[in-house]
């Protein structure tokens, strides 16, 4: 009897957890509204502008590594 | 704790960014290994040296081909190589994103995020070399308005047209520069007789190459090993031979850009007018392909101000914004 009461006090407990699990990771409209929003954010210039803008690219290779096989 | 890396694994070069860092490694994508042991014996810029110089022993090769991994142990070695040099070790697992062509299959595809993480790599995504390349060339994808990049490499021409962050049009051939040595190689032997390598054909296209005919064009000594009587031999060539040799080449890469061009929605194609194409890539630096391109299309054609590292740095600011630009690697599309 008591083995019973425990069992179905864990179903119970673990059918809560999951519904409380999925209420959490559910996305409503907004969710995408805002995913979006954010996306285009990080892509406008003023985002791109630290990592672009004052980016300043290696110094091309040496032209002396193969002189001997020019045309 | 990690760097979070975002790599360009390009078909001639691999390019590594770092979050917070920026570019810390531009090397060529070449590994040299000992034949009879399978050891490195040096990669990037050091095995390039070596190619088609190398005594019986070693083996100095581009371990992808056509923007994808032809040899996936070769690769996977490199990877872990190139990563080793920038920091990354058993103990520091960053997240990386690798810029791949468009065109790559699911197969390919898994090759990449296998290989990365085998490297080393906690957590491997891909992004697609044009949509890199539009960001990194700090074109306005993020307005509703026709951007198009024409993103040209060793392997694969990729010509893309965006808007609102996503790609609406793409056409990709495999078909890079190194067709374009390839060409001049094959040229060569079959009318000058002389054979020359790989190194000195992408060297004659950079000295006298060219899509369309440009001012102030020279004539090139080639110097290779003459096919009938194995002695080294010295021949002229011209820039017209050379525009002829890779005539087909180029004629690809443009056919490419107009069927991108025939697929862009009419209310895009009206901006390509005004705004113009962008032309990224290493390939994009040949002389006279901007104007042939802007002749046969009839759109103007600008060169970006980073053609060589415009797809590491989109990628680079991808990893430095990786929460808000997840939903842009491939297979993450809602």
């Amino acid at each position: 009897m008591s083995t019973g009461v425990v069992i179905l006090v864990a179903i119970v407990l673990a059918g809560l957890i999951l519904v409380v699990v999925a209420l959490v990771r559910r996305r409503g409209p907004d969710d995408h509204v805002d995913s979006f929003r954010r996306q285009i954010d990080a892509l406008s210039p003023q985002a791109r502008r630290p990592t672009i803008g004052t980016m300043k690219p290696p110094e091309p290779p040496a032209a002396d590594d193969d002189g001997d096989d020019a045309p | 704790m990690a760097r979070d890396l975002a790599i360009d694994l390009g078909t001639a070069n691999t390019l590594v960014y770092m979050k917070g860092r920026g570019i810390v490694l531009n090397e060529p994508s070449v590994i040299a290994l000992n034949r009879q042991t399978g050891e490195v014996l040096a990669t990037g810029r050091e095995a390039w040296q070596m190619i088609g110089r190398t005594p019986g022993y070693i083996v100095a090769v581009r371990p992808l081909r056509g923007g994808a991994i032809t040899d996936f142990e070769i690769t996977e070695r490199m990877i872990r190589l190139l990563l080793q040099r920038v920091g990354v070790s058993r103990f520091t697992r960053p997240k990386v994103v690798i810029c791949v062509p468009s065109a790559i299959t699911e197969v390919e595809r898994r090759a990449v995020t296998d290989a990365a993480r085998r490297a080393g790599a906690a957590d491997a995504n891909l992004i697609e070399q044009p949509m890199a390349a539009a960001i990194g060339a700090d074109l306005p994808i993020d307005e509703p308005v026709g951007n198009m990049v024409i993103d040209i490499g060793g392997g694969t021409s990729e010509t893309a047209v965006i808007s609102l962050g996503g790609i609406v049009a793409l056409e990709a051939v495999r078909v890079g520069s190194f067709d374009i040595d390839a060409a001049i190689q094959n040229y060569v032997r079959r009318e000058h007789g002389i054979a020359i390598g790989e190194r000195t054909a992408e060297e004659i296209k950079v000295a006298i190459g060219s899509a369309d005919p440009t001012p102030d064009e020279n004539q090139a000594e080639v110097r290779g090993r003459d096919l009938m009587s194995g002695l080294p031999k010295t021949v002229l060539l011209t820039p017209e031979e050379v525009r002829f040799a890779i005539e087909d080449v180029i004629s690809s890469i443009v056919a490419s850009v107009i069927r991108c061009l025939s697929k862009a929605p009419p209310e895009l194609s009206q901006d390509f007018l005004v705004r113009g194409m962008y032309l990224v890539g290493g390939g994009g630096l040949l002389r006279g392909l901007a104007e042939r391109i802007e002749r046969e299309t009839e759109v103007p054609v600008r060169m970006s101000n980073v053609p060589l590292e415009a797809v590491v740095l989109g990628a680079g600011h991808v990893i430095e914004h990786y929460e808000a630009l997840k939903g842009m690697f491939m297979g993450a599309r809602r």
